[in-house]
């Protein structure tokens, strides 16, 4: 094709076309590398410092080029950081002396089929069965940490000394005889593959079409669900190479390996140049954004070298140290990093902020933006499912099936009998109610501002990050500000709920999925809340604070109030006061949210945003407050788990996430939104707390013996409820399968549905 | 018909320019409507038929010219606005929460309100009123709008349009998705609504509607007025002609084509 011919159609190149994007990061790279080597001389000023740059990097490079296929695809998989893990640990397994002792082929046979079952699960989950990508690889993400963690149980499994009879696998893993890692070869020769793929063969072009405009895609005749799932193995098997890759270098694998992976490769992709909205992505680009994140990554794990003053004997010596920064600060900064890199897209590239700039700089007239319109200007599809509304016509205990929320009461009674079952001498016995009450009550309070979220047509994956960050904070105003009850409780609060506000302002303000904001707020919070304790132990304060989750008891007998006798006092003596504080906010959010103006605000807005906004409704408004609610929910939990221990745990609130999501879906939330209420989702936080209840229950066996789940296999467990969950209402909840299948089966009611269909 | 020149039209738009970058959308495009006629405004994709009426309603604003309600000059910002004055617009797919039920579809955005609380039963009374004034059939006001045909959805636009008491709803593309048995309902209604003084734009693709219930047709042509015929004295032939092959050096008011036309035999 010839050169001259495009030129002249469309005058110059545009800036895309030449690499623009690209010379960019390399300005930049360039920059932050001349950063790092003038803070620390000694690591980035040599040539060891590039080739390790390079040679970590690689790894993200080879998964950001399966990543750019996903994303350009207008999916997301989040999954990739624990495939990474998953497949070194499988590697591991079967290759280690210690487990299954087999050779290197078979073990990277096994991973290969591994990864791709992988791709192939999370391909189908979010083409055929149309769950969100963020949900379905989020819930793989855990899913898969849990199984590394479960596996390893948490240690590392090395064999150096069997690793020297496979050298030829090994050695892929090291520097070569020129001088420079293996590494870097496999990553070059995998992005050029994946270049050539994407911008110059049918696959990549039926990737753009179907990131551009699915339906239009379809319409050509590209079959875009077989696309999709093609890029989504693509990327497990990017990850499945990469945790070869890791096994190579490290001789073994640790229970730690891919962790945070997932974000710096979305990171890097998106930096690359790739929009989060489909449709576009350049694999080299994604590869700079990958050496861009990994250099990123390393300048804030390095240390800057410092000279520290210290008093020995009366005397003043100067020590050479290091100040490195605490380890929460590398989610913190990258999570941030992967929010702002979304918004280049829309507001940088697509508003020609950079032009404007220049032409006002030159008195030049601005470029003209393409008027984006208000209300009303897109369609406003009346959105909804063709379930026919059987809770108008069914009677009797069908009016109860029809209620969205009566798989999880149904749910809830079953599970509760299981473990009356199980365990007939304890589980109904006050003690143990109240336990499964107390770990009800996090959840519980996790869910109602989540129930707000979901019904208003977004999500929050941030709620167990914003728990972690209001109950550091709150433990760091205590213990080191050294701050009265009142004011620390405050501060964390303020805390959380700021943490919702920012969450809400890149939605709402800034127009970002919910889903990327909150995922960013996820890396972000738990970042920031172990950055806050980074070396202190955060226990061990004054009791007045610790009231707050203590049992109503507890606190009568703190004020010196006499017990109370008999059954009152029983009931005194388990109770907790979060649990009755638990309760009165349900009540309030439910009564808001059922019978308010604002909660049918709320519902309009999820069920239908542009419908909502023309009919008057302050979408923004409603959406804002929903996050913020969000947030302050969460940062109740945080301050009550914190009181409730009586010290600052840094894994507070990991997976909570997962559990909360599932709570308000299985309790009738929908994940498309409109749908959800608090009494639904409550009942779900039940169902969730009863399955973890009765996974680490103690089951006493025939010969005596106890036996007990361990948490990161329940972990696991609860993943695969979500997703069961959320395809339970995609499915029979929203698409009626039940009821499709009984009129197949039956053959009746076909004839009235034919009447309304008219 | 004489009476109809002098009185004050309901909406009249005058010389609209609008483009979007280097595109002409509308060159000097004018419209009228009196109270209580059926308009129907045609022409092939990218006339400018719906960007008309987002100037209209104030979802676009206009480069040039003047929109009159009443003889008053207007300046909406937003469909908000021109709702206020009693412009009502139905869109193609017909704007309501599928997850939320007919009442409260009706009053989507104005619930009525008891103290804090919702007042149910007066939105569900009220609603069953409309719906009843409307003379359509939808079998309760508790059912989910989701779970309703195309027709009927579209019932419960109209019936929510209705509630806010407009002079003139516009229909965009009102039956491009129905049935043929739900189209005869919706040009009922459409007569029902004009027998109660409310003005109608139907923009539609399908003349036969246009010829059934409209008052005066209009043709838009790469965003120009291309002719504006009474349809008692035209045909679908003439209209379908004016759409393909009309220019605006052409265009004759509806009043000066009748002129034309009663002035040629006699």
């Amino acid at each position: 094709m010839s050169q001259p011919t495009a030129r002249a159609l469309s005058g110059r190149m545009p800036l895309q076309m030449i690499g623009g994007w690209e010379v960019g990061l390399l300005g930049l790279m360039a920059l932050l590398y001349i950063g790092g080597a003038l803070l620390n001389p000694s690591f980035f000023g040599t040539s060891d410092a590039l080739q390790a740059l390079l040679r970590d990097s690689a790894r993200f490079g080879v998964m950001a080029v399966g990543m750019t296929f996903v994303i350009a695809n207008k999916d997301l998989d989040l999954s990739v950081g624990s495939t990474l893990g998953v497949i070194g640990v499988t590697f591991s397994f079967v290759f280690d002396p210690a487990h299954y002792d087999m050779g290197v082929m078979p073990a990277i046979a096994i991973c290969l089929v591994f990864g791709t079952a992988i791709g192939l699960l999370n391909g189908v989950l979010v083409t055929f069965l149309k769950v969100p990508a963020f949900i379905a690889t989020l819930t793989m993400l855990l899913i898969g940490r849990g199984v590394v963690l479960g596996m390893t149980g948490g240690r590392s499994i090395l064999y150096p000394i069997k690793a020297r009879e496979h050298e030829w696998f090994f050695q892929l893993g090291e520097f070569n005889a020129w001088g420079f890692n293996n590494q870097i070869i496999i990553v070059l020769i995998v992005v050029g593959i994946g270049a050539w793929v994407l911008a110059k063969t049918r696959w990549g072009y039926e990737t753009l079409a179907t990131g551009g405009n699915e339906q239009a895609a379809q319409y050509a005749g590209i079959p875009t669900n077989w696309v999709r799932i093609r890029a989504y193995v693509i990327s497990s098997l990017c990850a499945t190479l990469a945790g070869l890759m890791t096994v190579a270098q490290n001789k073994g694998i640790t229970s730690q390996a891919g962790v945070l992976t997932e974000l710096i490769v979305i990171a890097a992709v998106i930096i690359g140049g790739a929009s989060i909205l489909g449709g576009r992505g350049r694999v080299i680009g994604s590869y700079f954004g990958a050496l861009l994140a990994a250099l990123l990554h390393k300048v804030l794990r390095e240390g800057v070298p410092i000279v520290r003053e210290v008093e020995v004997n009366g005397e003043i010596l100067q020590v050479n140290a290091t100040s490195t920064l605490p380890a929460g600060a590398i989610p913190a900064f990258i999570g941030a990093l992967l929010v702002f890199a979304v918004l280049i897209e829309p507001y940088v590239i697509r508003r020609k902020l950079l032009q404007r700039i220049f032409a006002r700089l030159t008195g030049r007239a601005p470029p003209r933006v393409m008027e984006t319109g208000g209300v009303a200007i897109e369609g406003a599809q009346t959105k909804g499912t063709t379930v026919g509304d059987r809770a108008v016509t069914a009677r009797g205990f069908g009016k109860f099936l029809a209620r969205r929320d009566a798989l999880a009461i149904i749910l809830m009674v079953v599970l509760w009998f299981i473990g009356f079952l199980l365990r007939p001498d304890y589980w109904a016995g006050l003690p143990n109610t109240f336990a499964i009450l107390l770990n009800y009550t996090e959840l519980a309070i996790l869910t109602l501002g989540l129930t707000y979220v979901i019904a208003c047509g977004d999500i929050d994956l941030s709620v167990g990050a914003v728990l972690a960050l209001a109950g550091s904070t709150a433990a760091y105003a205590l213990k080191v500000m050294g701050l009265d009850p009142a004011s620390a409780m405050l501060l964390g609060v303020m805390a959380g709920t700021a943490a919702g506000m920012i969450n809400a302002m890149f939605t709402v303000g800034l127009g970002l999925p919910a889903f990327i904001a909150t995922l960013g707020m996820f890396y972000m919070a738990r970042g920031v809340a172990a950055w806050i304790v980074a070396g202190q132990q955060l226990t061990g304060w004054a009791e007045p604070f610790n009231l707050i989750g203590r049992k109503v008891g507890d606190i009568l007998a703190y004020f010196n109030v006499p017990p109370v006798g008999g059954q009152v006092g029983d009931i005194l003596g388990v109770v907790s006061v979060q649990t009755i504080w638990m309760a009165v906010i349900a009540i309030i959010a439910g009564v808001v949210l059922a019978y308010t103006v604002f909660g049918q605000q709320v519902y309009a807005t999820g069920g239908n945003r542009r419908a909502a906004d023309y009919a008057g409704i302050n979408t923004n408004r409603v959406r804002f407050i929903t996050m913020v609610l969000s947030g302050f929910c969460a940062a109740m939990a945080g301050v009550i788990n914190v009181a409730y221990f009586r010290s600052f745990n840094p894994v507070a609130g990991q997976f909570r996430e997962l559990d909360a999501i599932a709570s308000v879906i299985i309790g009738g939330g929908s994940i498309f939104g409109g749908f959800g209420t608090i009494i639904g989702a409550l009942a779900g936080a039940a169902v969730i707390t009863l399955v973890r209840a009765l996974l680490q229950l103690n089951i006493i066996t025939g010969t005596g013996e106890s036996f007990s789940l361990p948490q990161h296999w329940v972990n696991t467990f609860i993943g695969g409820i979500l997703i069961i969950a959320v395809l339970i209402d995609i499915w029979v909840r929203q698409a009626g399968v039940l009821g499709s299948l009984r009129e197949r089966i039956f053959g009746r009611r076909k004839a009235a549905r034919k009447v309304d269909n008219d | 018909m004489t009476d109809k020149a002098t009185q004050t039209p309901l909406v009249e738009m005058r010389n609209i320019h609008k483009s979007f970058g280097a595109v002409n959308a509308l060159v000097n495009v004018n419209l009228s409507i009196a109270p209580g006629e059926i308009l129907g405004l045609v022409g092939d994709n990218s006339a400018g038929k719906s960007t008309l009426m987002k100037i209209l309603t104030g979802a676009y604003h206009r480069d040039e010219g003047e929109v009159l309600v009443e003889g008053k000059p207007t300046h909406f910002r937003s469909p908000h606005e021109s709702r206020d004055v009693g412009i009502e617009m139905i869109y193609q797919d017909f704007a309501l929460c599928g997850n939320l039920d007919v009442g409260q579809n009706i009053f989507l955005g104005r619930w009525p309100r008891k103290g804090l609380f919702v007042d149910r039963k007066r939105m569900y009374s009220e609603a069953s009123e409309v719906l009843q004034r409307l003379k359509v059939d939808v079998n309760s006001v508790y059912q989910k709008v989701e779970s309703l045909s195309g027709g009927r959805q579209q019932s419960v636009a109209i019936a929510r349009a209705i509630s806010f008491e407009p002079k003139l709803i516009i229909l965009d593309e009102p039956t491009a998705n129905l049935s043929v048995m739900a189209t005869e309902r919706l040009l009922e209604t459409m007569a029902e609504l004009k027998a109660q003084g409310v003005a109608q734009i139907i923009i539609s693709h399908r003349l036969t509607d246009i010829f059934e219930v409209g008052d005066r047709v209009m043709v838009l042509k790469r965003g120009e007025n291309v002719g504006d015929r009474y349809i008692k004295h035209t045909g679908e032939h003439e209209v379908l002609e004016m759409i393909v092959a009309g220019t605006p050096e052409t265009a004759q008011t509806a009043d000066e084509a009748l002129a034309g036309k009663s002035s040629v035999p006699a």
